[in-house]
């Protein structure tokens, strides 16, 4: 097997397995602390009051009658807000927004802060606020896609996608003898994991502790010292479990800094817990876009260009903008690419990544134009998405570092029975008179990695405890993480004490991009590695162990013993080797990131194939998925059990982004009618049925050390393109605005 | 407010209760017990969910739209008392572990307590017991899993508790309906709450003040349902959880509508009284209570009145309903099953109707003898389609009369767009009801709740 292991460390005892979670006791149970769980003594409650309007200025706050309410303690307007260190209009790390933290009295969007109450209780904090009463002076808002100019931007980092132009797409269009060009449109989401954002702050002296839920424990400490002007270091981020991210929780916000300049100001914790309603608006969303797709092939069904114009909306005073039109870089082997992006500025809060961001939005409408393209040569939608199947990546030519999409689409397609499909639409009707309709959409997602670091030690009982501030968002890292810890000391896994989920410990890297697991990973497999090195170079030293002198030959760890690679009849028991050597401990570290040069060598993606079977009422259009497959190849797979769960929450991700997941705004006065989750919906359990995910085996032997992809955003592409397809395959309605809605379907 | 109840088995004796506070705020910012989770503080999603039994058995409710005093002399079980009193795990958290049904957690206490009670009541139909609880990881599969995994393990005995019968406070909760009636005719001002579904997000989601509250959840007498001779009667305190059971055989159709009517937590608190008398216009019971010629009984002091339920509802926020006087129950003539409910919504479960169609049609030699039709959503009020209603009676019970009615759907309704659906899409679904309506009369295999899963 081509790999780039350490020969040394044997890999796959405990890694592969399909272990349960090692924190399902904890969270079944309710003993699981989140964030707004912590209640220290003398605490107070803060809550910031939400702008109703959208754009304008405040003109009034009764701040003398929230002041007079028993229990309240303080009232911050930004007439009275203590000074902070750093601007809230600078960007001192890599997922840093510009935020309202009660600057002045304008408004920039409905739901930005626009005072903070403290109170000793909570009802008398929520009492305080509604007891401001805020006046305001109204500007006219721009919350539509169409309310301003799309302007176009150099790209400039983090949230300014590039345009990126690969061939000659003129030419692309000009050689086509069949072509399409369709817009569509998807609506804008908000996060929503299961637990708002929460913080507990606690100040001693120029020290800070918060308890909150971060993805990114490092960077949330940089962010928060420098808007305190306090160092790094000073700052303390616990974050042991979060009720869910989905990239929402990754970035310091407005209220956050509130609330802990409310516990520096009072000298006591301060408490504040985002209500739900207060969750669309000033934590990110993922932006509106309106995306054109300009396709072109020959009489073959071959492509002669790919032309994606994504324009998407952000906010007046931030450019965050969803990359869409990225997704149709790397995918198809089309003779040329473009993809360009512009963006709207309107009167929202600032978008930001939110699960997969830029490939969902932009596969949906990538894989709903490729079926139009499909009908209209008279192809299957799977034949066409084959005979344009890249070998390399397109654009650029670089090998894939590896890619089973082709056994995807085959496995897949099985399970579905994909081959039975008729390809004119409105052809299947189910016993009950349902119309039904199957579609198919390809899914990927790339495989980036990010810096970590990772410590072990030996213990002289064999043994081991493993450190690194990585973060269980759900998917499973203090379960995935540990297994890889335990197989680069060669030990059970009951043997590891993994350490993670708060700062103070080696840097475990960010929770986001699907690339957890294969960065923190790393580190924690390079530091066992750097433990098992040196616990064989002890042995081999010592003529009293049976592997003296084997150093040349390698050793092999496996369940607290190391053993002579290639003769395994020698090998010796750690605790031997370290009783003999004193009994000390032997700490090791380690990092991982992935090297420019490495980066260049090979395109790396993870790729799947989702397949989607709609039922649809002719009369009445009520749309549910009956049935999808989703068959991925993500490389190494470290635990099944988590892995599958991960897909399938992905798929189930891309059901609510083609069927319901739509903030609604009043754009008249600018602010979002559906904020709750009444009105904003999110799949119940009867949405959900027959789901089915296959993990199609693949080895990479250049992704990252252990070959892992990635599996945490996959899944909600091509599943929302699958579902789009299979509407229209069952109406012969091509609906081209996501979420699609009951009314979409009327025909009469 | 004075307050007692079992809460995890054991005692606890509260006194001068802010009548208002919720049992969710109470748990964790009172009691400390933070197992129980707040997602959204209106019903909506389940991570509050908690166990609570009196003498009709154990419910899973929210917490999070409980008020205190609706626990009086009640038994309560939270995510913290589901395992054993020496730390046991219960079978559904044992489940949970191993099918891997929790990914973030968040959910994850919820999702356990709506799991007990099921398993408690012996009730398999996982699919409903779980349709209130929101995930937004793992998808529900390895939740159902778990759940089908347990159920044939013995319930705990810990898990069987009965609740001390305590008096509450009869100025705020009041025993019976004559009492009600007397305390309400004299405070007409005070806010009657009954399940707390809606009131309680007056509190939690508008931040009203409700200075005076009258509980009714004590009068027992407003609970009972009855078979009499006009029909069956069902007391306004009847919860939706067995307003279904009552009508599962009588009209099976709008039974299957009350199943997608909140979601079970939310049945099990909300009363059919409460959904009538805050005049929604679009609640779901009225449509289907006007179709079948209900008479709703209203009662002031002493004197009582009654009408025919669709005369309630005069305008938007405005009900025939005089100060001091409330709803004392609905009676539905005895009469042969003609009833069709169609609830349309975008999300299969908890979703509120984009338009919610009742119709009821008589056909006596080949010909409409009677047509109620009804609908929410459509209108400020939940109203009948008359000119429908006129278009088809006495014509043959034919596609042509389906279509001849087209032009008075416009006479009848003038239906709103909103997020739910648009204005056109309303108008043609209530056609569209009529003629599913037909086709499924004259046996052609079609219903809409068969696309479920």
């Amino acid at each position: 097997m081509p790999d780039t292991l350490d020969p040394h460390v044997r890999f796959g005892s405990n890694s592969g397995q399909p272990v349960t979670r090692r924190d399902g006791l904890a969270k079944v149970t309710g003993t699981a602390t989140f964030a707004a769980d912590n209640t220290p003594d003398n605490m107070l409650y803060a809550v910031f009051v939400p702008a109703a309007i959208a754009r304008g200025r405040v003109t009034g706050l009764d701040t003398e009658a929230a002041a007079a309410h028993p229990g309240v303690t303080h009232v911050l307007t930004p007439q009275n807000r203590p000074p902070l260190q750093g601007d809230p209009s600078d960007k001192p790390t890599m997922f840093s927004f510009r935020f309202e933290a009660l600057q002045d009295d304008s408004v920039r969007y409905a739901g930005q802060p626009i005072a903070l109450v403290v109170a000793e209780t909570l009802e008398a904090a929520n009492e305080g606020a509604r007891l401001l009463n805020p006046k305001y002076e109204r500007l006219t808002p721009r919350t539509d896609i169409d309310d301003a100019e799309p302007y176009a931007f150099e790209a400039a980092g983090f949230g300014l996608p590039a345009n990126t132009v690969h061939g000659n797409p003129e030419a692309g269009h000009a050689s086509a003898a069949q072509a399409i060009d369709v817009t569509y449109e998807t609506a804008p989401q908000y996060h929503n994991a299961m637990e708002t954002h929460a913080v507990v702050a606690k100040w001693e002296g120029d020290h800070l502790t918060l308890d909150m839920p971060s993805q990114a424990i490092s960077m949330s400490c940089a962010g928060f010292a420098y808007y305190f002007g306090i160092p790094a270091e000073n700052v303390t981020v616990r974050s042991p479990y979060l009720g869910g991210g989905f990239g929402s929780k990754a970035i310091p916000t407005g209220p956050y800094v509130l609330a802990i300049l409310a516990a520096r100001m009072t000298g006591r914790p301060v408490k504040m817990m985002l209500t739900r309603q207060q969750m669309f608006g000033p934590v990110g969303h993922r932006g509106q876009t309106r995306q054109r797709l300009r396709l072109g092939a020959d009489d073959t069904g071959r492509l002669t260009v790919i032309d994606h114009e994504g324009i998407a909306a952000t906010s007046t005073f931030d450019d965050f903008v969803e990359p869409a039109a990225n997704a149709s870089q790397g995918i198809y082997a089309a003779g040329a690419l473009r993809s360009t992006h512009r963006a709207v500025k309107l009167d929202i809060g600032t978008p930001g990544p939110m699960r997969a961001p830029g490939e969902a939005s932009g596969s949906a409408v990538l894989e709903c134009a490729l079926d139009e393209l499909a009908e209209k040569l008279g192809l299957d939608p799977l034949e066409l998405r084959l005979k344009n199947y890249a070998e390399t990546e397109p654009g650029t030519g670089k090998p894939y570092s590896s890619k089973a999409l082709r056994e995807c689409y085959a496995q897949g397609a099985e399970r579905f029975g994909w081959n039975s499909r008729p390809r004119a639409p409105g052809q299947m009707r189910d016993e009950d008179g349902l119309l039904v309709g199957w579609g198919m959409g390809t899914a990927f997602f790339p495989c980036p990695m990010f810096m970590a670091e990772a410590n072990a030690t030996l213990r002289a009982d064999s043994t081991a405890v493993v450190e690194t501030s990585a973060v269980d968002m759900g998917q499973g890292a203090w379960t995935a993480l540990a297994q890889i810890a335990a197989d680069s000391l060669g030990l059970p896994l009951d043997k590891v004490d993994f350490q993670a989920g708060r700062s103070g410990l080696p840097d475990g890297g960010v929770a986001g991009g699907s690339g957890h697991t294969a960065t923190a990973g790393g580190a924690l497999h390079a530091a066992g590695g750097d433990v098992i090195r040196q616990l064989g170079e002890i042995a081999a030293a010592d003529p009293d162990s049976p592997l003296y002198g084997a150093g040349n030959a390698g050793f092999v760890a496996r369940d607290g013993r190391l053993y002579v690679a290639g003769d395994e009849s020698r090998s010796e028991a750690y605790t031997d080797i370290l009783a003999r050597s004193g009994g000390a401990e032997i700490a090791g570290n380690g990092s991982a990131s992935r090297a420019p040069e490495t980066a260049e060598q090979h395109a790396m993606n993870a790729h799947g194939a989702v397949f989607a079977e709609v039922k649809i009422d002719p009369d009445l259009c009520q749309m549910r998925v009956t049935r999808l497959v989703g068959a991925f190849a993500a490389g190494r797979i470290i635990n099944p059990r988590l892995a599958e769960s991960q897909l399938f929450g992905g798929m189930i991700w891309g059901i609510s982004f083609a069927l319901h997941e739509e903030a609604r705004h009043d754009h008249k006065r600018g602010h979002i009618v559906n904020a709750d989750l009444a009105g904003y919906h999110v799949p119940v359990n009867a949405d959900v049925s027959g789901l089915d995910v296959i993990t199609v085996h693949e080895e990479d032997p250049y992704v990252n050390a252990l070959g892992i992809k990635g599996v945490g955003e996959i899944g909600i592409t091509g599943t929302v393109g699958a579902i789009g397809n299979a509407i229209w395959h069952a109406t012969g309605k091509r609906v081209r605005r996501f979420p699609i809605r009951i009314e979409d379907l009327l025909t009469s | 407010m004075d307050i007692d109840f079992l809460l995890n088995g054991e005692s606890v004796t509260l006194r001068g209760v802010e009548p208002t506070r919720t049992l969710l705020d109470w748990l964790r910012e009172e009691r400390g017990l933070r197992g129980t989770k707040e997602g959204c503080n209106e019903g909506d999603c389940g991570a509050c969910t908690v166990m609570v039994t009196d003498d009709r058995g154990a419910r899973a409710l929210n917490a999070c739209i409980l008020f205190m005093p609706q626990l009086q002399g009640k038994a309560v079980r939270t995510v913290e008392g589901i395992a054993g009193p020496k730390g046991e795990l219960h079978p559904v958290q044992q489940a949970m572990i191993d099918h891997h049904g929790s990914q973030c957690g968040f959910c994850t206490p919820g999702f356990v307590v709506s799991m007990a009670v099921a398993h408690l009541n012996g009730d398999t139909g996982h699919d409903d017991a779980l349709a209130g609880n929101l995930c937004r990881c793992t998808g529900y599969a390895p939740i159902v899993r778990a759940a089908e995994a347990a159920a044939d393990q013995p319930v705990p005995d810990w898990m069987r508790e009965l609740p001390e019968g305590l008096i509450a406070d009869p100025q705020h909760a009041p025993e019976s309906a004559d009492a009600l009636a007397e305390l309400y005719e004299a405070r007409p001002e005070a806010t009657l709450v009954a399940g707390a579904t809606d009131v309680g997000l007056w509190v939690t989601k508008l931040m009203k003040e409700l200075p005076d509250l009258i509980f009714l959840n004590r009068c027992k007498d407003l609970q009972e349902i009855e078979e009499t001779a006009l029909g069956l009667r069902i007391g306004a305190g009847v919860t939706m959880d067995r307003v279904m059971e009552a009508v599962k055989t009588r009209f099976p159709s709008y039974a299957g509508m009350i199943r997608r009517y909140g979601s079970a937590q939310v049945r099990n608190a909300a009363t059919i009284g409460g959904n009538i008398a805050n005049g929604s216009p679009i609640g779901d019971n009225p449509p289907a209570l006007i179709a079948l010629d209900a008479t709703l009984h209203l009662r002031k002091g002493d004197a009582r009145r009654e009408m025919p339920i669709g005369e309630f509802f005069i305008d938007y926020g405005k009900q025939d309903r005089q100060p001091g006087e409330f709803v004392e129950a609905v009676t539905i003539p005895a009469q042969a099953d003609r009833l069709k409910v169609y609830k349309l919504s975008k999300r299969f479960d908890q979703d509120i109707s984009a338009v919610c169609g009742a119709f009821r049609i008589r056909v006596e030699e080949g010909r409409v003898s009677e047509a109620r039709i009804a609908f929410g959503g459509m209108a400020a009020v939940p109203k009948r389609a008359t000119a429908v209603e006129r278009a088809i009676t006495g014509k043959p019970w034919t596609d042509e009369t389906v279509m001849g009615a087209w032009d008075a759907w416009e006479k009848d309704f003038a239906p709103l767009s909103d997020m739910r659906a648009s204005a056109e899409y309303r108008l043609d679904a209530a056609r569209n009801m009529l003629s599913r309506y037909l086709l499924e009369d004259l046996g052609a295999p079609s219903n809409v709740l068969e696309v479920m899963p």
